[in-house]
């Protein structure tokens, strides 16, 4: 049987699963045993198969109109997609922002940010993709497998990788489940 | 007694039992948000759903009373679906995102529900409408995006304080958590015992002070007593690295039944005053560092050579085995005839007094005071000082129990009393008096009366008040079954224990300090007196002293004191020793109805830093003295006002 592919992405998080990835530390070569590793976003292709891969991973909740558009290509390229992270599955500290309004945000951070002077505007280059109100992964597509935590342990990524790279859907309870 | 089948296994309890305290005492778990044991049932939640058979729907269990072969489920797919389905619409209501709760990681009861029912994600989005958040409040904030409108603080307020304070604005989503009338809470009625922050299952009442500094899983917790007062209450002292993060009430006290005051919880968090942390010497004028050796070498030489004129002070504060050392020690050992309490007798002497006059104890204890149908509390304001002992009064108060306040002064439970008679003029024991002929009057009286109704014009005029004051006050506090009559040591005694025996009401005196009954029952209760003396010894510890105190005994010429922070005790003496402070030792404490307590060590001291007990043990050494720590046994020798429970 060959290989299960797997792809993985960022949206509106602060890439810290992935970094919770890397903390499987050695175990990384054992899950690279199991799975055919396609693009991610700290590889040099970007994009999933347009063949299709067999599990996609999304870290992030979607915050605009490119994050929408990355969240549907890789639901429509994966057979199963997983829901990464608290932002992915909840919205997560992205989400704070929807107490706000668009604008509210968009002025604080463009000029009233203490560090920016009188100069400071908010972009509005009709090429840029246009800020949403901050949604979990599944409001946008539909989700196979959640896998919690801010960021999830690495011995939870490892459980849910290695499963997943095994044909099994993981199943989170106990241990895995609880982020501390 | 009913039968219930819960799960397959019969259970019988008691007629009235709720399903889910049924369930509980089988050892069957129901989750739940809304319940807690000490509060009434509200049904608020809907976590505890379960399925009994032939109910049309799911039923709460928590206030579901239980019925003769009533058979219920608890762990079937309609009920597991319901409970995560129920997590789902609490979890969506409002901000209930995890990483940046304090609560989050053990000490939150909504993250410990989800994981309970396994769910990795909720399937409803949050509406993201923000609600208030108020931290206007010393010590506590209130944030009303992380309440799930379970209402335990509500009812925590309302039923075991009696304060009332906390209550609900608006309706449905929009509800949201007030103070009083929608003031700030640090502008409210809001007394600040905390005991709201303690039932909150989620992160919408935190207290400023231990936020962050430890989950439930990276405390040490140690169950011991408050010595904030004379009451004893039970506390969790919860520590980290040896450091305080938190005091919570003890919910299996049986006194205090989790309930704790501000004094308890939050005070000992809010001091900061600067330790002493080594022996201190006055040389040429200033306090120098030195060795324990030095410094207890100083002391006794300052003993031995002025050995007729040596006063000794020890705090109400200390366990019971160092006031006896220190009795010991400077009283029989060295003959000091003034040895005594930094109470010196206060809130005891008369009160104890009159126990050796009767010859037997004759006060009742805090359990008739909660039993109590009708309460009379004179000249003793609660509001400070035994506070606990106010919330039983408050508390009751909603359960129909009457309140008659006397005192010549502004009383704080005054707003809250059926009866407040303030005199004008005259003594207590006037007061008293013309009580006395109202209730005989009145025809209320248990025994026979000693002052005729006939009294009632004449000693009225007295205390400058009408008859019809009195008659209304004799009625609050003598048509009941069980008065109880709470007053402070200084009331006329005798006057006081005439008109309890004739309306049959307990007397309880609440006392000073925490140990203040037992430096009574050691006979260190006399006043200061200092003429002629030339040594002094302060086993203050942690105490705070009066003003005048401290001033009275800048008088002697040389001075040692045992004290655990600098004061202006510390700065006018000769030599400090560096003392415990209460979580830092152990011992026992007699509590104000007689109760023997004993207090653990929470927290390990540092290196050079002894307790007051050791201190008078080293003393005693370099003296040459022979100390024998029998204390249990000397506390009986006198009579107590209260009988001592073991």
């Amino acid at each position: 049987m060959a290989k299960p592919k797997v792809a993985s992405d960022w949206l509106a998080g602060c890439s810290g699963c992935h970094m919770s990835l890397l903390d499987m530390d050695e175990r990384i070569a054992a899950v690279i045993d199991l799975v055919e590793l396609r693009s991610t976003p700290i590889t040099d292709f970007k994009h999933p198969d347009k063949t299709g891969v067999d599990v996609g991973i999304l870290e992030g909740g979607i915050n605009n109109t490119a994050n929408e558009e990355v969240a549907k290509m890789m639901r429509a390229r994966s057979k199963i997609l997983v829901a990464f992270g608290d932002c992915a599955v909840f919205g997560g500290v992205p989400a704070m922002r929807n107490f706000f309004t668009i604008e509210e945000s968009l002025r604080r951070a463009y000029i009233e940010t203490e560090s920016t002077d009188e100069s400071g505007k908010i972009p509005n280059d009709p090429e840029l993709c246009v800020p949403t109100k901050v949604r979990a992964l599944q409001d946008v597509v539909n989700v196979d497998v959640f896998v919690p935590g801010c960021p999830p342990e690495a011995d939870t990524i490892f459980y849910v990788l290695s499963e997943l790279g095994q044909g099994r859907i993981p199943e989170l309870k106990g241990n895995t489940l609880h982020w501390q | 007694m009913v039968n219930i089948t819960i799960n397959g296994k019969t259970l019988e309890v008691a007629e009235g039992t709720t399903v889910l305290r049924a369930a509980q005492a089988a050892g069957i778990e129901i989750p739940t948000l809304c319940d807690h044991p000490h509060l009434t049932p509200y049904g608020g939640c809907r976590l505890c759903l379960v399925e009994v058979e032939g109910a049309r729907t799911l039923q709460p269990s928590c206030t579901l009373p239980v019925s003769n072969n009533m058979v219920v489920q608890t762990e079937t797919k309609k009920v597991l679906d319901a409970r995560q389905f129920v997590l789902t619409l609490i979890f969506s209501e409002r901000n209930h995102f995890c990483p940046f709760c304090q609560v989050t990681g053990g000490d939150c009861e909504l993250q410990n529900a989800a994981y309970h029912e396994e769910m990795t994600h909720w399937p409803l989005q949050p509406n993201y409408q923000p609600y208030p958040m108020d931290a206007s409040h010393p010590y506590i904030i209130l944030e009303n995006n992380r309440c799930i409108l379970c209402r335990r603080c509500v009812r925590a307020c309302g039923e075991l304080i009696g304060n009332f304070t906390l209550g609900f604005e608006e309706r449905g989503a929009k509800s949201i958590l007030v103070a009083d009338t929608g003031v700030p809470l640090g502008q409210s009625t809001c007394i600040s015992c905390g005991s709201c922050v303690q039932v909150c299952p989620t992160g919408a009442l935190i207290d400023r002070w231990s936020a962050y500094r430890g989950k439930v899983t990276q405390v040490d917790k140690t169950k011991t007593i408050c010595i904030g007062c004379s009451l004893g209450c039970g506390i969790d002292v919860l520590t980290r690295n040896n450091s305080l993060v938190r005091i919570e009430g003890d919910w299996d006290a049986v006194m205090n039944e989790g309930v704790i005051c501000e004094v308890g919880r939050f005070t000992p968090m809010s001091e900061k005053c600067d330790r002493i942390v080594t022996p201190l010497i006055r040389r040429n004028g200033l306090l120098k560092a030195a060795t324990w050796d030095e410094a207890l070498s100083t002391i006794s030489s300052q003993i031995k050579s002025s050995p007729k004129s040596i006063a000794a002070v020890v705090s109400t504060r200390q366990p019971v085995e160092t006031m006896y050392r220190f009795k010991q020690l400077f009283s029989e050992k060295l003959g000091s005839e003034m040895v005594t309490s930094t109470e010196e007798g206060l809130f005891t002497k008369y009160t104890s007094s009159f126990a050796e006059l009767l010859k037997h104890s004759f006060e009742g204890t805090l359990e008739d005071l909660k039993s109590a149908d009708s309460v009379l509390v004179i000249n003793e304001d609660l509001s400070h000082d035994h506070q606990v002992a106010g919330f039983f009064i408050k508390r009751a108060l909603s359960s129909e129990t009457k309140l008659l306040v006397i005192d010549q002064h502004e009383n704080s439970l005054s707003k809250h009393a059926n009866k407040v008679i303030k005199s004008t003029k005259g003594s207590n024991e006037d007061v008293l008096k013309a009580l006395s002929a109202a209730v005989a009057k009145l025809g209320l009286t248990k025994k026979t009366a000693a002052i005729p109704p006939s009294e009632l014009q004449s000693l009225t005029a007295k205390t400058g008040l009408l008859t019809d004051d009195y008659l209304d006050a004799a009625f609050v506090i003598a048509s009941s079954e069980k008065p109880v009559i709470v007053y402070k040591d200084g009331v006329e005694i005798e006057a006081l224990k005439a008109f309890a025996d004739l309306i049959n009401a307990r007397l309880i005196c609440l006392k000073g300090s925490a140990n203040s009954l037992a430096a009574s029952q050691l006979g260190l209760d006399g006043s200061l007196n200092l003429d002629q003396k030339k040594v002094l010894f302060v086993a203050n510890g942690d105490d705070e002293l009066s003003q005048k105190t401290i001033k009275e005994l800048e008088k002697v010429p040389f001075k040692a004191v045992v004290a655990s922070h600098a004061s202006a005790l510390t700065s006018m003496a000769d030599v400090v020793l560096p003392s415990t402070e209460w979580l830092e030792q152990e011992g026992h404490y007699i509590s104000s109805d007689g109760t023997l307590f004993s207090a653990k060590r929470s927290i390990t001291p540092a290196e050079d830093i002894l307790s007051p007990f050791e201190v008078v043990g080293k003393l005693a050494e370099k003296l040459g003295v022979q100390l024998i720590d029998d204390w249990a046994k000397k506390v009986h020798v006198r009579i107590s006002p209260v009988e001592l429970v073991k």
